[in-house]
């Protein structure tokens, strides 16, 4: 346990990153693999920067309610 | 020697190089150029154990997106940690401090005392180098082996076009070296934060352009579109930084309404 801890706590140190990432990989895995979301391929670019932006505003405004 | 083969062996190397040099050189100048250095040589010996052993079959045993997606994912880990921490100091949520102006007082407290301390490794910045190192010297492997070994003619064979492209790769290599060294020291005058935030910035883009590429993306422009994603990602934290000071600011203010005015005895006898 110690060592999954001091692994998370190397590579990112927050729940809202990590868990927003994986979501967006597995978004975009599932889009690459579905013929269903082939239409959507085009947009995967997109869908991964918006992702990234939102995991990013996500976990400032949780530190921005922390303060209060 | 194939002049042709060399030369797109040099301009494509370079973009790799220039991608792997620009984390060393972020790593060194944030965190410290041991890690970064030790990173970068323990990737290039990885790289030529991986040649030595693999050699033209690289190409065909060493699944190339998968390796892009696991180290642009973590990258992309990598980079939003930094760049939350750097926009917090910025929007004055978080207090500015200088880990390495500390380092700096206490080594030097030491020296005067006599007493020296161990060089200090950053596993962090090591495991960064690393697997930025790592990732673009097996593209840039990629780039001598593909294109020496297709173009191999009457004239000259695979071993004669490898060879030529590798020289076109170990020139850029060189050069690209060389332009990291002079610009080195300039970046050391940058304050922390400001380095941390642009590195941050810069682990970001390259962790989702390579991630991206993992999954089949094909950005515009290809390698040319990692300055693109610097410049988003650099306005929408310019824009959280605004945004994040301006609630702090509101919140300043609302706590100051709330709090009832205290007013000596003399302010009343004034009014």
């Amino acid at each position: 346990m110690k060592v999954i801890k001091a692994i998370y706590n190397f590579i990112v140190g927050d729940m809202i990153i990590l868990i927003g990432v994986v979501i967006t990989a597995l978004l975009l895995a599932l889009i690459d693999a579905v013929n269903v979301l082939a239409p959507l391929r085009a947009i995967s670019g997109v869908i991964l920067i918006v992702a990234v932006l939102a995991v990013l505003t996500a976990t400032l405004m949780r530190e921005a309610m922390g303060k209060r | 020697m194939q002049w042709a083969v060399l030369t797109a062996a040099f301009l494509a190397s370079a973009v790799e190089f220039v991608e792997a040099f620009t984390i060393v050189l972020v790593v060194g100048v944030t965190i410290n150029w041991r890690s970064a250095l030790a990173g970068a040589f323990a990737a290039a010996a990885t790289l030529a154990l991986i040649v030595a052993t693999l050699g033209v079959a690289l190409v065909r045993y060493v699944p190339i997106d998968i390796l892009r997606l696991a180290v642009g994912i973590i990258l992309i880990l990598f980079g939003l940690k930094w760049l939350k921490k750097a926009i917090l100091r910025y929007s004055g949520l978080k207090a500015l401090h200088d880990e390495e102006a500390i380092f700096e007082e206490t080594r030097a407290e030491l020296r005067a005392r006599g007493e020296n301390i161990a060089p200090r490794f950053e596993p962090f910045g090591v495991a960064l180098s690393y697997k930025a190192v790592l990732l673009e010297g097996l593209e840039v492997a990629f780039i001598v082996i593909t294109f020496g070994s297709s173009s191999a003619t009457s004239t000259c064979n695979t071993t004669c076009g490898i060879g030529s492209a590798a020289i076109g790769a170990a020139i850029a290599g060189i050069l690209v070296i060389l332009a990291g060294a002079i610009i080195k020291a300039p970046l050391t005058k940058i304050p922390e934060n400001t380095l941390k935030f642009i590195v941050g910035v810069m682990l970001t883009s390259f962790g989702t352009f390579w991630g991206g590429e993992g999954f089949g993306i094909s950005w515009p422009f290809s390698d040319a579109f990692i300055p693109v994603l610097i410049v988003i990602y650099l306005l929408a934290s310019f824009i959280l930084v605004m945004l994040l000071r301006q609630s702090k600011q509101r919140r300043i203010a609302e706590a100051n309404v709330d709090q009832p005015a205290v007013t000596t005895p003399e302010q009343e006898v004034l009014h």
